[in-house]
């Protein structure tokens, strides 16, 4: 009896299973591969016929995101003799049955015609609903093709969208035999999926400034202009940064490589503090002690950055004793006859690139990468810092100083250079700072304006003021130096009212006098009782002889 | 004839007047009402949004050498500085602004020493 009942069991059991109709499929999908705005996206329509007969009539309603596609074109792939509409309506969304299951088509057909009523659809500004109809004597078998979109990816920038998951589904079909029987439908998946997609619009991407400059609040950021250029040399952007040196720039698009130049747009008067003693220094040490340029097999520089900006005349890279002496006869006010490419008031020779990269060192060659690709999946690509430099402001008192590792030269590299780095450890960078005090103080004498440097610092191989006077009320007279025998002094008045005061020993070897080393002597034009704001200092530096930079505090 | 009479009696009378009862004595006499300080030491300066050159009192209670500096508004940094001797009370001087900066400043006294007797700010405009 048991197994009369087993028996009975399995023959209804797989009379069960024979009797499930698989019911057919509308298909639909992407035919080719897109990756990015702009491409063109073709979507089949196919009918699966399953367990279901072949079709006379396919009827179906879709929705597509009009936000994120651009209609183009249909190919209709119908047999001969078919009769076929497409209608089109923009501006609606499918509202689909309630306690029903979305994907059954053939039930959401019947709830568009007999129960939704006006219900059926929505009002809805991102969506547009497309119908097509095919009649044909010639019935559709498993998978026929019936027609083919073509639609442009559009950017999801200002949508709602955030990718391009569901841009477009079926909402019912309404499939028929020949002899008028409904043919059950489903729909196999539900939104057409492209995910995330490459281009578009970039959005808002941040550019931020590094330079000592404005670490320093030597100036902000208003005096920084930016050029953003595609592959193709075309500018995209351009600006100037705030003063807090950041720029937000609109207009990119993701997935495009651009670059970046940043420049000092106009020529303020600090530039004529860029180069001093300090740099001066540092480049004649590099000539005596090392002069094996970028290689770094002997050097006292810390970065083959310095390699350039100290180049200042030529373009070979290599610092000898005619950059040294260049910037000297600058710093005196001497015109040497040379091309060079010192910093300086009304002229600007700079560097740029990005800041993680700036100054690296690669293939035997110094490199100011400027590139950088906004893209969606990596939201820190939206911001791009930037590194801006000056040509022979050596010690970076007013550029960025590298960050990145390849542009440091090696300890080796130092521990070889000549006596030049004498209480500088190797590895120790060069552009470390002393602060001293010092007291410039002017007086009425005599009937003369007398301004005093006096100082009791030791050690100072080289030293430089920039002093700024009233020119209308002042009248420069003389500049008496007690700085010792060996100095090499200059007095250079860069322009009426502005006077280079300074001395260096390019042997490294005499210091500047203790006392009163400097002072200058000023006829006054005009009867005055007092001096104060008459004269008033910019640069006040010094420097050692292993390349200590003496910051002056002024009591 | 009578009315030079009667003048001549007028300027008697006025000639005979003890000075005291028209004249008022008063120290700040010739210090400009914007430039007057209270305290027995102190700066003050009679603008300060100034440009090209401001007036400037320096008040102390006693002779002697003592510094004017003038400081960066922002980060306090020594950008000037005069030495020179004054006498005891009101000193009315000038500060020249026309080769500074357009910027916010202090202005401060002390005495030979740097210690601090008195500051004010100036903004050159």
């Amino acid at each position: 009896m048991k197994k009369i009942l087993l028996l009975i069991v399995g023959v209804l059991f797989t009379l069960t299973s024979f009797g499930q109709n698989n019911p057919s499929e509308i298909n639909y999908g992407a035919v080719n591969t897109v990756t990015k705005v702009g491409d063109t996206l073709t979507v089949e329509f196919k009918y699966a016929k399953k367990d279901e007969g072949d079709a006379t009539l396919l009827q179906f309603d879709f929705e597509w995101n009009n936000k994120l596609l651009n209609y183009q074109s249909v190919t209709w792939k119908t047999p001969s003799g078919a009769s076929q509409t497409r209608n089109a309506w923009t501006g609606y969304k499918f509202n689909p049955k309630a306690n029903s299951t979305e994907s059954d088509m053939d039930v959401q057909y019947i709830w568009w015609r007999d129960e939704a009523g006006n219900n059926s659809y929505s009002t809805s500004a991102d969506w547009s609903i497309d119908r097509i109809t095919v009649q044909t004597a010639s019935a559709y078998t498993d998978g026929d093709q019936i027609i083919e979109y073509k639609f442009i990816i559009k950017d999801k920038a200002s949508t709602n969208y955030s990718n391009w998951n569901d841009i477009l589904k079926v909402n019912w079909a309404n499939f028929k035999k020949a002899d008028g029987t409904q043919i059950q439908v489903t729909r196999p998946s539900d939104f057409l999926d492209l995910g995330s997609l490459e281009g578009g619009d970039a959005g808002s991407v941040t550019l931020k400034l590094s330079t000592k400059l404005l670490d320093n609040n030597v100036s902000d950021g208003t005096d920084y202009s930016y050029v953003i250029k595609n592959g193709a040399g075309e500018t995209k952007a351009s600006g100037d940064f705030d003063s807090s040196g950041e720029a937000t720039v609109s207009g990119l698009e993701n997935d495009v490589q651009y670059n970046i130049s940043v420049s000092i747009s106009d020529l303020p008067e600090y530039l004529g503090e860029v180069v001093t003693v300090a740099d001066l220094a540092l480049v004649f040490a590099e000539a005596i002690g090392a002069g094996s340029g970028p290689t770094g097999q002997t050097t006292t520089f810390d970065y083959y950055i310095q390699d350039i900006i100290a180049d200042v005349v030529g373009t070979d890279n290599k610092v000898d004793f005619q950059d040294s002496y260049e910037i000297l006869a600058y710093l005196q006010g001497v015109t040497s006859g040379n091309t060079n490419y010192i910093t300086q008031a009304g002229t600007v020779h700079e560097y740029s690139g990005i800041k993680s990269t700036y100054g690296a060192y690669e293939n035997n060659a110094v490199t100011f990468r400027n590139t950088f690709t906004p893209t969606d999946s990596d939201a820190s690509s939206k911001t791009v810092e930037v590194a801006h430099g000056l040509r022979g402001d050596v010690n970076f008192s007013h550029s960025f100083e590298p960050s990145v590792s390849s542009g440091e030269k090696t300890t080796s590299a130092q521990t070889t250079s000549q006596s030049f780095r004498v209480s500088m450890a190797p590895g120790a960078k060069y552009n470390n700072t002393e602060t001293a005090n010092l007291d410039l103080v002017s007086e009425i004498k005599d009937g003369q304006v007398i301004f005093s440097i006096n100082s009791q610092v030791a050690d100072m191989v080289g030293s430089q003021f920039n002093i700024v006077y009233d020119k209308n009320i002042l009248t420069l007279d003389d500049v008496i130096f007690d700085t010792g025998n060996t100095m090499t002094n200059f007095a250079n008045i860069v322009e009426e009212g502005k006077v280079r005061v300074g001395s260096f020993d390019q042997n490294f070897e005499a210091t500047v006098n203790q006392g009163t080393p400097y002072k200058l002597i000023f006829t006054p034009n005009e009867a005055i009782q007092n001096t104060s704001g008459l004269i008033s200092f910019r640069v006040k530096e010094g420097v050692k002889a292993d390349g200590t930079q003496i910051l002056f505090n002024i009591q | 004839m009578k009315k030079l009479l009667i003048l001549f009696s007028l300027l008697f009378i006025l000639g005979c007047a003890k000075d005291e009862d028209f004249i008022m004595v008063d120290p700040n006499q010739e210090v400009p009402e914007a430039l007057v300080i209270k305290d027995l030491i102190g700066i003050k300066l009679e603008n300060t949004i100034v440009s090209d050159r401001v007036s400037m009192n320096v008040k102390l209670p006693e002779a002697g050498t003592y510094r004017i500096k003038i400081r960066h508004g922002l980060n306090n940094e020594l950008i000037s500085q005069e030495r020179l001797e004054v006498k005891e009370g009101d000193n009315i001087l000038k500060v020249y602004v026309a080769s500074l900066e357009k910027s916010a400043y202090m202005i401060q006294l002390t005495d030979d020493f740097h210690n601090v007797l008195g500051n004010e700010s100036f903004v050159v405009n």
